[in-house]
């Protein structure tokens, strides 16, 4: 099943949660270079996609590889050591830490001091509004700034691969052209992004490849532009997600 | 001491110890979310083997405070590993119960290794005192503010410089996204413990120099006033868990100074519940609420009970019913009345802490209220024993839950903290309350227990009597649990917030449940106190809170039947065995320990 080029791959993956059964034989593939969008509504198995790659649920069964290394078994800081950050849900930045503590927080597997200090400049230049905020709290920040810094934290660790989870929720609209736009850039330079979104017609407009979940199980693949024109993604989410 | 000069100061030095104490809970609570119970233990070890250092291997001052330091830190590292890391994912009651059975473990071993008495810890510096305005000062003073000083200095360098303190402050601020930075929570924990273990180690030592004694009975005072500190401060706030120390020496200080010694802990006490009541995120909380403490129904063990036939329950009753009329030894019916006794509490516990969930530490409290009114009330009044024993159980039931009403705000971890210190207070009400309870005295001459004018003396009456008042009272909850109410109870203990949607009052319920613990709890203690002739304000203390405490989750909290096999097996087996009184809180703490790891639902399982 899993291409050549595939940088994650989840194959057959079997999650429970207790007696209940979250992932039905989950196969997912992000290839390299890629933005990769898996959709889905509320209680679909979306955010617990997230927590298998980032090995913070085990699967019951099934593999997940990373560049061609099982994940299985290894421990959350492990994964994270192998070039796979995170955007988590609602941000989840360190509150009471400052904006600059928090951004370097995301280098904390990096022991390369002056490259991490050009980097910090360089996420400076990538998110200018964060230069002013450098000292403050982060807690003190709006949703769409703090969004900000949850990129930059996790592009500070020189990722291959960033996962994010509803990059987009609860932020004005402003900013959530922003963040598309960001997620674009940094795809650019080469880091290839998984991500989870309710938001189906903001995600399938930057993927390359999207999945649809559907209480556990994958009901629908395929190529961005594919699933934008397919009627079934139409009713079933657009349509929705637009008188939402 | 003479001054207010001096009382300030003094203050501030028991201050400062406190908050080595205070800081390392902080810290702990930060990343765990976990109040350690067996900080104070940690400090008694540190304490006990300055004694060594200094008594012994004539270790120069620097040397002892680097070996009992590190030694302190070593056992740190070893509650955090073996005691701690394995219930990670286990329920929020494991690893709060574990830091207890923890703590029984080393006070014990420390008091089976060095005996329970008292030993002189000499100051290694030279006893003498400046002049400083009004007051004076000594070397040791000095000592104790430096090494204060220079901890927080040095907490202060590692949390904002070093990479594993900002590991530390992340894990602190948000876990799971500290761990997707690749920070090794294990690791963290490994630190926080080991430094937490050092500062509390190395107060156990200065105090014991300050005082020029040490004794076992440090390490529960330490573990409670560093929890009383650290509340005030606002828990897992490390600046806040050191302000809130020094408020603590301070208050304490000018306490005993105006009302005389005894009183020091009663102020100490009664900051806290001021405090739990009126700021319960500590007095330096920012706006932002403290994090929110898990729902108290993922905090007990849930599970199927066993199911125990009904003939099998009525049979076991009646063998227990008709013992005495065979020829069993005097010994026996002796261990069997003490684990009716026992089993009286433990229903009044597992109602209150199983059913309703409300883990009370200081149930022993009960007992001692229902223990002085009975006693009270037929030695001063002359009323029957049994009615004054009944009285005792409704003055229990009803002073009880007057005390302990302003704590049915708090959730988890807080309500156990407020529970222990309310046990506290009543403790020493009865102390200071001379006119009354005749403080340190204490009653004798209790008449023994009678009923419509007999006496019951002979041991088969007093086993007949206490067996038939424990049947009643399991049998009265029995069907309390089964009715609408018990089902309230179990909501408001599953989820409060969903309870409260649907229209139960939460004081009103918890209210009615320590009502009714607190009658079966008083009733217990009312017995006791004719039994045993004589009690004081010690008869009733917090190892017999915690022993409770073992026993319900022996049995399966809230399960009735539990509670009672628990109480015939805690207080039954170490007589069977015949193990020697001065290991059996040991086992008690082992016990406890084994069960938090491998059956939290306990024999019976939670209902």
């Amino acid at each position: 099943m899993t291409a050549p080029d595939a940088l994650l791959a989840l194959s057959n993956v079997n999650t429970f949660y207790g007696q209940a059964q979250v992932h039905f034989d989950l196969s997912i593939t992000v290839a390299r270079g890629h933005i990769v969008c898996l959709l889905g509504g509320n209680a679909s198995g979306k955010s617990t996609t997230m927590k298998i790659i980032l090995g913070l649920v085990k699967p019951r069964s099934g593999e997940v590889t990373f560049d061609g290394a099982s994940l299985i078994g290894l421990t959350t800081p492990q994964i994270v050591r192998r070039g796979i950050a995170s955007v988590p849900e609602a941000r989840r930045l360190f509150a009471d830490m400052s904006v600059r503590e928090n951004i370097l927080m995301g280098a904390f597997v990096r022991n390369d001091r002056e490259a991490i200090a050009q980097d910090l400049d360089r996420m400076l230049t990538l998110f200018p509004k964060l230069g002013q905020r450098l000292s403050q709290r982060a807690g003190s920040l709006s949703g769409g700034e703090q969004q900000m810094v949850a990129m930059a934290r996790a592009l500070m660790s020189r990722p291959r691969m960033i996962v994010m989870d509803e990059p987009t929720m609860g932020l004005s609209p402003l900013y959530v052209d922003r963040v598309l736009e960001l997620i674009r850039t940094i795809n650019q330079e080469g880091v290839s992004v998984f991500m989870v979104e309710q938001n189906a017609s903001l995600a399938l407009e930057i993927a390359h490849e999207a999945y649809v979940l559907q209480t556990g199980k994958i009901v629908l693949s395929g190529s961005a532009k594919a699933l934008k024109d397919d009627p079934r993604v139409r009713d079933a989410y657009l349509g929705g997600s637009e008188a939402a | 001491m003479s001054s207010w000069l001096d009382y300030t100061i003094n203050g501030l030095i028991v201050g400062n110890v406190y908050a080595l104490v205070a800081v390392g809970l902080a810290l702990i609570f930060g990343v765990s979310r976990l109040i350690n119970f067996a900080q104070g233990s940690i400090y008694l070890v540190g304490a006990y083997i300055g004694w060594v250092a200094v008594v012994q291997l004539h270790t120069p001052l620097p040397l002892t405070i680097i070996v009992v330091a590190v030694a302190a830190a070593l056992v740190g590292l070893i509650i955090e590993r073996f005691g701690l890391r394995p219930l990670q994912n286990s329920v929020r009651i494991a690893p709060l119960l574990a830091t207890i059975g923890i703590s029984f473990v080393l006070d014990q071993l420390v008091m089976l290794t060095f005996s329970p008495n008292p030993r002189a810890l000499p100051s290694q510096l030279p006893d003498v005192r400046f002049q400083v305005g009004g007051g004076t000062i000594g070397p040791l003073d000095l000592l104790i503010a430096g090494v204060g000083l220079t901890s927080a200095l040095l907490l202060f360098v590692f949390l904002r410089y070093s990479k594993l303190g900002w590991a530390v402050r992340a894990a602190s601020q948000d876990r799971d996204a500290a761990m997707q930075m690749g920070v090794d929570v294990n690791r963290v924990n490994q630190a926080v413990f080991g430094i937490a273990a050092a500062l509390g180690g190395v107060s156990g030592l200065l105090v014991g120099m300050y005082y020029n004694q040490i004794d076992t009975a440090m390490s529960l005072q330490a573990t409670l006033k560093g929890v009383v500190a650290e509340v005030v401060g606002g828990a897992g706030n490390v600046p806040g868990a050191v302000i809130g120390s020094l408020l603590l020496g301070l208050v304490e200080s000018y306490g005993v100074a105006v009302f005389g010694t005894s009183y020091r802990n009663l102020f100490a006490f009664l900051l806290l519940v001021v405090v739990l009541v009126l700021r319960p995120n500590g007095l330096f909380a920012s706006a932002r609420q403290a994090p929110p403490e898990p729902l108290t129904g993922t905090f007990i063990a849930p599970s199927r009970p066993v199911r125990i036939p009904r003939w099998a329950l009525l049979a076991a009753t009646a063998v227990f019913a008709v013992l005495p009329f065979f020829p069993v030894s005097f010994y026996v019916l002796q261990t069997l009345i003490n684990a009716w006794l026992l089993g009286m509490l433990a229903l009044s516990l597992t109602l209150v802490a199983g059913t309703i969930g409300q883990v009370s530490l200081g149930h022993a409290a009960l007992l001692a209220i229902g223990a002085y009114t009975s006693a009270l009330l037929s030695l001063t009044l002359n009323v029957p024993v049994g009615l004054a024993i009944i009285g005792g159980g409704l003055m229990s039931a009803a002073l009880g839950t007057a005390l302990i009403s302003p704590s049915f705000r708090l959730r988890g971890h807080y309500v156990s903290i407020a529970t222990l210190a309310i046990g506290e207070i009543v403790s020493l009400v009865i102390l200071n309350w001379e006119s009354v309870t005749r403080g340190p005295i204490g009653i004798s001459g209790i008449p023994p227990l009678s009923l419509f004018g007999y006496e019951l003396i002979s041991p088969n009456s007093i086993y007949g009597f206490s067996f038939v008042v424990m049947v009643v009272l399991a049998l009265l909850q029995g069907r309390l649990l089964s009715s609408h109410l018990g089902r309230s109870f179990r909501a408001i203990r599953d989820d409060d917030i969903a309870a409260r949607a649907y229209g139960l009052s939460l004081n009103r319920y918890k209210s009615l449940a320590f009502i009714f613990g607190g009658f079966a709890a008083g009733v217990s203690g009312g017995i006791a106190a004719h039994l045993y002739s004589y009690i004081n304000h010690e008869t009733f203390n917090t190892q017999q809170s915690i022993l409770a405490l073992t026993v319900v989750i022996l049995g399966g909290l809230g399960n009735v039947v539990g509670a009672i096999v628990g109480a015939v097996a805690l207080v039954g087996l170490p007589e069977v065995f015949r193990i020697a009184a001065e290991y059996r809180i040991l086992i008690y703490g082992i016990v406890l320990l084994l069960l938090v790891r491998f059956r939290p639902q306990g024999l019976l399982g939670t209902i």
